[in-house]
C-alpha cells in the first residue's frame, strides 16, 4: 500500500491564563465593553476598539488561535476585510504572508466555461482577495492587540451564564482557577456558530443543514499550478462532482471535493482515499504531503435581529452560510468594523445608544443577502431533482458555446462589501468606499484608510468647496467627530488631489461637474451621504442624521 | 409579459419546434427544452418579464391538473 506523508502540525502561539482582578479578591466590576470569542470577528472588534483608543475585555475559552482540530477553516479574505486589516495595522503582514489573487476560472468537464477578474472593478490599494489560513489572521490580530495594549485578553475563560439586564449584562466566567462574576454595559457575542450565549438567551436562528457532503484536502506538492481560483462544476477526476483548487500561504493548496451524499466521512477522510483523489486530479506521479483532511457538511442560520438589548451578535453567532464565495469570515470581520465605531461614539457620549440599533439594521440585511447568494450557489452545485440537473446541464452545455450562458454558471459569487438599505441614519442608503489613493499638494499619497486610521471620525471629502462655506463648516463642526478635506483647491481645508477623477467617479460623481459636492464617509468607510452644492448647515444636518437619526442630539 | 399574439408565423414556429424534437430520447428532449428556455430568455433580457413568464408557466401546469 502507498505511504502517505503528513506535514508536521503548525506550531501556533499559546497564551497564558492570567488571573483577572476578580480572582485576586477584587469586587466584581462593570466593564463598558466585553467581547466573548477570539475568532476573526471578536479579534477584529477588539483590535478596532484599541486602534480607536478604547479598552475592552476579550474572553476566549481556548488559549491559542485557529479552530481546534482544523488546520484552517476560512482561507479567502476579501478586499473590504483587507482594507479593514490595513487600517488596523496588519495589512502588510497579511499581504506578505498570504497569496493575492483576483482571477477565477470555472470548468465543466475539461472545458473552461466561466471566468472573472475582480481587479477590473478595483480602485483600492488592497488586492481583491488574499488567501491566508484563518489562524494567521487571528495570530496577527492578537499580536497587534497586544502591541496596542488596551485590551484585557482573558484566555482559558469560558462564559457559562449570561443574565441580560435593562442597562447591562451579568456574566459568569469559568477559569482554571475558579469562576467569577462580571458585568458588561455592552456584551458582544462572537462565540461562533454554536454560540452558548445565543442558545441561553433562546433566540430563533432559522437554521438548516445541507445533505451535500464535501471533503477538504489541504496538501503541499511541487507541481506548479496557476495562482487562481479554479473550480469544477463536474470534474471528470471526481466522478462528475465539484472540486475547488486554491493556493494559500506556506505553499499549501486547498483542494475541496464534493462527495456523494451517502459517503461515510470517516472513509473519505482516510489518507489512502484522500490520496487517490489527489492523484486522480494531479497525476499518479505527483509527490505531496497532507496538511489537513477535513470532511464537512455545510449549514446555515440567520438571526432576525443582531441586537438583543445590551447583547450584540457578530460573525457566526449571528449568521452562518455555506462556504461558496467566502461570505462567512469576511462578513464577520465586516460586522465587527460596522459595530466598532458605533460602540466608541456611544460609550464616549458622542452619539446616543440608538446608533447601535443601526448595526443590526445594516448588517442583518447584509447577512440575509449573503445567505440568499450562497444558497443559490449551493443549489447550482447540488441539484435537488432530475429537472434541476437538466437545467444545469443545459446551462453548462450552452456556456461552452455561448458567452451569454457563462454568467449563469454559479460556483460561488465572491464576497463583497454589501450595500446598506436606506434607513433613518442613511436616508440615501449606503455602499462601501474603496481604499483609494489620494494625493496631497506635494504629491505625497495617502489612502482613505490613512485618513480614517486614528480615532473615530467621519471624513468629509468636499470637491472644490466655496471658501465661505468651508470656513463656516470648520467652526460649526469643530466639536463633532468629522475631518474635512477639500478635493482640488481650498484656503480653508487640508487639500487632496484627484487628478484623474478616479475618486469622483468611484463616488458616483462626474469629475467635470462635481464642484461644491461633499461626500460624507463614515468611520467604517461607507458613504453616509452625497450632498450636492453643500453648505455648512446642510453638512451639519447630514452628520447629525448619520449619528442621531431622528433622535434629538 | 406580453400574452397577446406576437409570433409572426405561429404554425411555422410550432412545426420547427416539433421537428427539433424528432428522433430525440425523452432525456434529450428535456435537454433541448431547457437549452431553448435559456436561449429565449437571453433574447428577452427583461428580468421582470422573465419572472412573470416563469410564474405563468408554473400556473399553467398546475392549473391544468386541477
Amino acid at each position: 500500500m502507498a505511504e502517505f506523508k503528513f506535514a508536521p502540525p503548525y506550531e501556533l502561539p499559546e497564551y497564558p491564563f492570567t488571573p483577572p482582578p476578580e480572582l485576586r479578591g477584587e469586587a466584581p466590576q462593570r466593564y463598558p465593553i466585553v467581547i466573548v470569542g477570539a475568532g476573526p470577528a471578536g479579534l477584529t472588534l477588539a483590535c478596532d476598539l484599541a486602534q480607536r483608543g478604547v479598552r475592552c475585555v476579550l474572553i476566549d475559552d481556548d488559549h491559542t488561535v485557529g479552530v481546534r482540530g482544523a488546520s484552517s477553516r476560512g482561507i479567502c479574505y476579501a478586499q473590504k476585510s483587507l482594507e479593514i486589516m490595513d487600517r488596523l495595522g496588519i495589512g502588510e503582514r497579511i499581504v506578505n504572508k498570504g497569496v493575492a489573487w483576483s482571477f477565477g476560472r470555472t470548468f465543466s468537464g475539461d472545458e473552461e466555461v466561466y471566468s472573472f477578474n475582480l481587479q477590473n472593478q478595483s480602485v483600492s490599494r488592497q488586492p481583491p482577495f488574499v488567501n491566508l489560513q484563518q489562524f494567521y489572521i487571528e495570530w496577527f490580530l492578537v499580536d497587534r492587540i497586544q502591541t496596542l495594549g488596551l485590551t484585557d485578553l482573558r484566555w482559558h475563560s469560558r462564559v457559562s451564564d449570561v443574565q441580560p439586564q435593562a442597562d447591562h449584562v451579568v456574566l459568569q466566567v469559568q477559569t482554571p482557577q475558579g469562576s467569577y462574576r462580571m458585568e458588561a454595559e455592552y456584551l458582544i457575542d462572537a462565540t461562533g456558530a454554536n454560540s452558548p450565549i445565543r442558545q441561553q438567551i433562546g433566540l430563533e436562528t432559522h437554521s438548516s443543514r445541507s445533505t451535500d457532503r464535501w471533503c477538504i484536502t489541504d496538501v503541499r506538492f511541487k507541481k506548479p499550478l496557476p495562482v487562481e481560483r479554479w473550480t469544477w462544476v463536474d470534474a471528470p477526476f471526481n466522478n462528475g462532482r465539484a472540486v475547488w483548487q486554491h493556493l494559500m500561504a506556506d505553499n499549501v493548496w486547498r483542494m475541496d471535493y464534493q462527495m456523494s451524499e451517502d459517503m461515510d466521512p470517516e472513509v473519505i477522510s482516510r489518507p489512502e482515499v484522500a490520496g487517490e483523489r489527489i492523484r486522480a486530479q494531479l497525476g499518479d506521479d505527483v509527490e505531496f504531503e497532507f496538511v489537513w483532511i477535513g470532511p464537512y457538511q455545510y449549514r446555515d442560520h440567520l438571526l432576525d435581529d443582531f441586537r438583543h438589548g445590551r447583547v450584540f451578535f457578530i460573525g457566526d453567532s449571528a449568521h452562518v452560510v455555506s462556504p461558496f464565495g467566502a461570505r462567512g469570515g469576511n462578513t464577520g470581520i465586516q460586522d465587527a468594523f460596522n459595530l466598532g465605531w458605533k460602540l466608541v461614539l456611544v460609550t464616549t457620549g458622542q452619539a446616543p445608544d440608538s446608533l447601535l440599533d443601526s448595526y443590526s439594521i445594516e448588517r442583518q440585511p447584509a447577512a440575509a443577502e449573503n445567505l440568499r447568494v450562497t444558497s443559490r450557489s449551493a443549489r447550482f452545485l447540488a441539484p435537488r431533482s432530475p429537472a434541476e440537473l437538466v437545467l444545469r446541464s443545459a446551462v453548462l452545455k450552452l456556456a461552452r458555446r455561448h458567452a451569454f450562458a457563462r454568467p449563469l454558471v454559479n460556483t460561488g459569487r465572491m464576497s463583497v462589501a454589501n450595500d446598506y438599505p436606506a434607513s433613518p441614519w442613511l436616508p440615501q442608503g449606503s455602499r462601501t468606499v474603496q481604499n483609494l489613493t489620494l494625493l496631497d499638494a506635494t504629491g505625497q499619497s495617502q489612502s482613505l484608510m490613512d485618513l480614517l486610521r486614528a480615532g473615530t471620525c467621519f471624513v468629509g471629502l468636499w470637491f472644490s468647496p466655496p471658501l465661505g462655506e468651508a470656513q463656516r463648516a470648520c467652526s460649526a463642526l469643530a466639536a463633532l467627530p468629522i475631518d474635512l478635506y477639500a478635493i482640488g483647491h481650498s484656503e480653508a481645508l487640508p487639500v487632496k488631489q484627484d487628478p484623474e477623477g478616479v475618486l469622483a467617479r468611484h463616488l458616483g460623481l462626474d469629475p467635470a461637474a462635481c464642484a461644491g459636492t461633499l461626500c460624507l464617509i463614515r468611520p467604517d468607510a461607507y458613504l453616509a451621504a452625497t450632498i450636492p452644492a453643500c453648505t455648512a448647515a446642510h453638512l451639519q444636518q447630514t452628520l447629525q442624521t448619520a449619528l442621531f437619526a431622528n433622535a434629538t442630539p | 409579459m406580453n400574452t397577446n399574439p406576437a409570433i409572426p408565423d405561429p404554425d411555422g414556429f410550432y412545426a420547427a419546434l416539433v421537428a427539433a424534437h424528432e428522433g430525440l430520447s425523452e432525456a434529450q428532449s428535456a435537454q433541448l427544452n431547457a437549452a431553448l428556455v435559456f436561449l429565449l430568455a437571453n433574447q428577452c433580457g427583461q428580468q421582470q418579464v422573465l419572472l412573470d413568464c416563469v410564474a405563468e408557466a408554473r400556473r399553467t401546469v398546475l392549473d391544468g391538473e386541477a
